[in-house]
């Protein structure tokens, strides 16, 4: 009951809106806002147009069959979804991963990264006036898919490429020409973007500012943390894979409001290249998966245990939590994906003073995907 | 892998003299420790004040063939780099906890939220514990082992006169 | 027979562009916002995406949906003015899919709304997303 579209007068002034699923400025998700004038004086998220309950379909389901749904969690940025879990069963099952698939691995996740942040100025752009942003951003993408495509089958989805042990296949002849040409087609994109639009900047300089202290008390991880000046990382501080060994830096920013989480998703695209660029070069031959998953028998049981794996995905922290009981499907997986927090919370406590006009500006700017808050 | 695990050895040391509780260190920079309801309180303030500020989440684990409801707590810590989790049990019949949130804020207040609504848990001392993803939902919290997907997806939505539609599995 | 020959004259006059209205759920935003972007064009066809169902001939539903946001779907359908079509996406629409076996999303679409076309894929091309649309075009001239 509480759900349905109200317009209702309270005060003198102060009515309610409900910015829902069909707006063309909110994607799929809804708030419903007190407006007092032209002023939100409160905001109350809700959630759930996209749920499916993922942690127990996990839970009937072998692993294997698994490694095909976990892309599914959130569609804009589909490989990591799909590394981080079979890092989780690697580490559960003891597996030792040879180190040409790790490498494979490193630059799949960071493709994944530039095109998820291709996407994030591309509907910033759009809900903040600047539609040739948009059509920019959407055309380079396309390169992106092209060469995802080519190495794992699959435009968005990839039907489970990396999967517990490895990756499925070796990448083809020519792929490594290819990603060299991609990456140079992405930079003629970075140094347009760099370039700013006066439009862009108006409405997005000073507005939802976001201090230190609030962004750790709620929650916020990733590059809400970056824009707010504190240096995190976690493919630094809790290393996975072979980002121990790879040389990059980690963009930061004092102040805090859009334009500066706007101005670090630019920066970290250009580290991004850097990694792929070592990725490619200090590659070494050999096996793309462990032997004991070269032809995966149908009843493998996992060890009991559980163990907790985390990832940098490009929004924040991404974390799983698996545990087994010993038989051949997980007993319990729980995923926590970066915008759980990052929509419910700080999207509450940052509208509350801001005018209606600004609200897109806003939402946009978290990087949010509905998907993997719902899961 | 590293060898050097002096940190998380010294925090175990530390929080085993001051509690009387159970560890281990599963690898480098994890920490795992069990406890119960009455000593929650206390061992989170502790962490708190020894620099593990964010809470990354909070999971429930039905153990249907023994009972009991466990639930774990995810610490880490920005100085110290080491994740410390923390193990409690609760009976399964009327669940319920002491609640985090005067500790860790909003943070704590929306995982129990989903937790009270996916398994049906009473946290003590939440003050927000509406519904979040589902709309007038009446039959069993969705997640909780006794819940069988299978079957109630059969009764409701597929046809049993159709028979192109009916559903086995091996 | 006057009524229905007059009625049909007027729709063929209607109809020679298409509005899509902005629903993108779930998996259709990945594939249907490049058919709007710059590598396969769709104004040059004469669809553009509107923000409002009141100006809207055409309903995607692109994607898996909820107990909750099929009431949402429904109630746009109702606020889009004759004559209109509804076009399923994906397989997750049509049979339920990969979530067959969730409480929470429907299995199948129509039971709850009149579909027109089926566009199999998980998800499908863009191509398909163009043969789909003009054959729009050729429904429109059988329709009564």
């Amino acid at each position: 009951m509480n759900n349905q579209v109200l317009l209702e007068p309270i005060g003198k002034d102060e009515y309610e809106l409900f910015f829902g699923p069909a707006h063309p400025g909110s994607g799929n998700f809804s708030v419903k806002l007190k407006v007092e004038g032209e002023i939100v004086t409160s905001a109350r998220a809700n959630p759930g147009y996209l749920h499916r309950g993922f942690e127990k379909l996990m839970e009937y389901r072998l692993p294997i069959q698994n490694a095909v749904l976990s892309d599914r969690i959130c569609i804009l940025e589909s490989l990591n979804w799909n590394l981080i879990h079979a890092e989780a069963v690697d580490e559960l099952m003891g597996i030792e991963i040879p180190e040409r698939a790790k490498y494979i691995r490193v630059i799949l996740a960071e493709l994944s990264r530039i095109q998820s942040h291709i996407i994030w100025f591309g509907v910033f752009s759009i809900g903040t006036g600047f539609d040739t942003g948009f059509k920019m951003a959407f055309g380079y993408r396309d390169y992106i898919l092209d060469l995802f495509e080519m190495i794992t089958g699959g435009r968005v989805y990839s039907a489970g490429y990396i999967c517990p042990g490895g990756v499925r296949r070796d990448l083809p002849k020519g792929a490594e020409e290819k990603i060299l040409n991609v990456l140079d087609k992405i930079n003629e994109m970075v140094k347009l973007e760099e370039m700013g639009n006066p439009a862009l900047s108006a409405r997005a300089k000073g507005v939802g500012v976001l201090k230190l202290e609030d962004a750790i008390r709620l929650g916020a991880t990733g590059p809400l943390l970056r824009a707010a000046g504190m240096r995190v990382d976690v493919r630094k501080e809790d290393p996975y894979e072979v980002y121990d060994k790879l040389d990059f830096d980690i963009p930061v920013r004092k102040e805090g409001d859009a334009y500066a989480r706007y101005m670090i998703g630019i920066e970290e695209i250009k580290q991004s290249m850097k990694i792929v660029k070592q990725a490619l070069k200090d590659m070494p031959k050999g096996e793309h998966i462990a032997p004991q998953f070269k032809k995966p028998k149908l009843n493998m049981k996992i060890p009991e245990g559980e163990v907790y794996v985390r990832n940098e995905g490009g929004r924040g922290e991404v974390a799983i939590h698996m545990v087994s009981d010993g038989s051949a499907e997980p007993y319990r997986v729980k995923i926590r994906g970066p915008s759980f927090l990052h929509m419910i919370s700080v999207l509450e406590f940052l509208l509350k003073g801001v005018q209606i006009a600004d609200v897109p500006a806003v939402y946009w700017s978290l990087n949010i995907c509905p998907a993997d808050l719902d899961r | 892998m590293k060898g050097n695990l002096k940190n998380e050895e010294q925090l175990l040391k530390e929080i085993v003299s001051n509690y009387n509780v159970e560890g281990k260190i599963q690898r480098e920079k994890r920490v795992w420790i069990n406890t119960d309801k009455e000593n929650l309180i206390s061992i989170c303030k502790f962490a708190k004040e020894k620099g593990f500020e964010h809470l990354s989440s909070i999971s429930v684990t039905d153990w249907i063939k023994e009972g009991e409801y466990e639930i774990t707590y995810h610490l880490w810590s920005y100085e110290k780099k080491v994740l410390l989790t923390i193990k409690i049990r609760i009976s399964r019949k009327n669940p319920s906890a002491p609640s985090v949130s005067s500790i860790w804020d909003r943070n704590a207040q929306i995982h129990e939220r989903e937790m009270h609504e996916m398994f049906g848990v009473e946290f003590k001392g939440n003050d927000d514990l509406a519904p979040l993803f589902l709309d007038d939902w009446q039959g069993l919290p969705p997640f909780r082992k006794d819940f069988d997907w299978r079957e109630y997806v059969k009764k409701e939505f597929y046809n049993k006169d159709n028979e192109r539609e009916v559903v086995y599995r091996e | 027979m006057k009524k229905e020959s007059s009625k049909k004259k007027s729709m063929k006059k209607i109809i020679k562009a298409i509005w899509i209205f902005n629903w993108f759920n779930s998996c259709g935003f990945c594939e249907l916002v490049p058919v709007v972007g710059s590598r396969w064009d769709m104004e040059r066809f004469g669809m553009i995406v509107v923000g409002s169902p009141r100006h809207a001939d055409v309903l995607f539903i692109s994607g898996y949906q909820t107990l909750k946001s099929i009431k949402v779907a429904q109630r746009i359908y109702e606020q889009m003015p004759d004559p209109k079509v509804v076009l399923a996406l994906g397989s997750c629409t049509m049979t339920g899919g990969m979530y067959w076996d969730s409480y929470n999303t429907i299995k199948r679409l129509d039971d709850y709304l009149p579909v027109t076309m089926y566009i199999p894929g998980c998800p499908p091309r863009p191509e398909a997303v163009f043969e789909a649309c003009s054959k729009i075009f050729q429904h429109v001239k059988e329709m009564e």
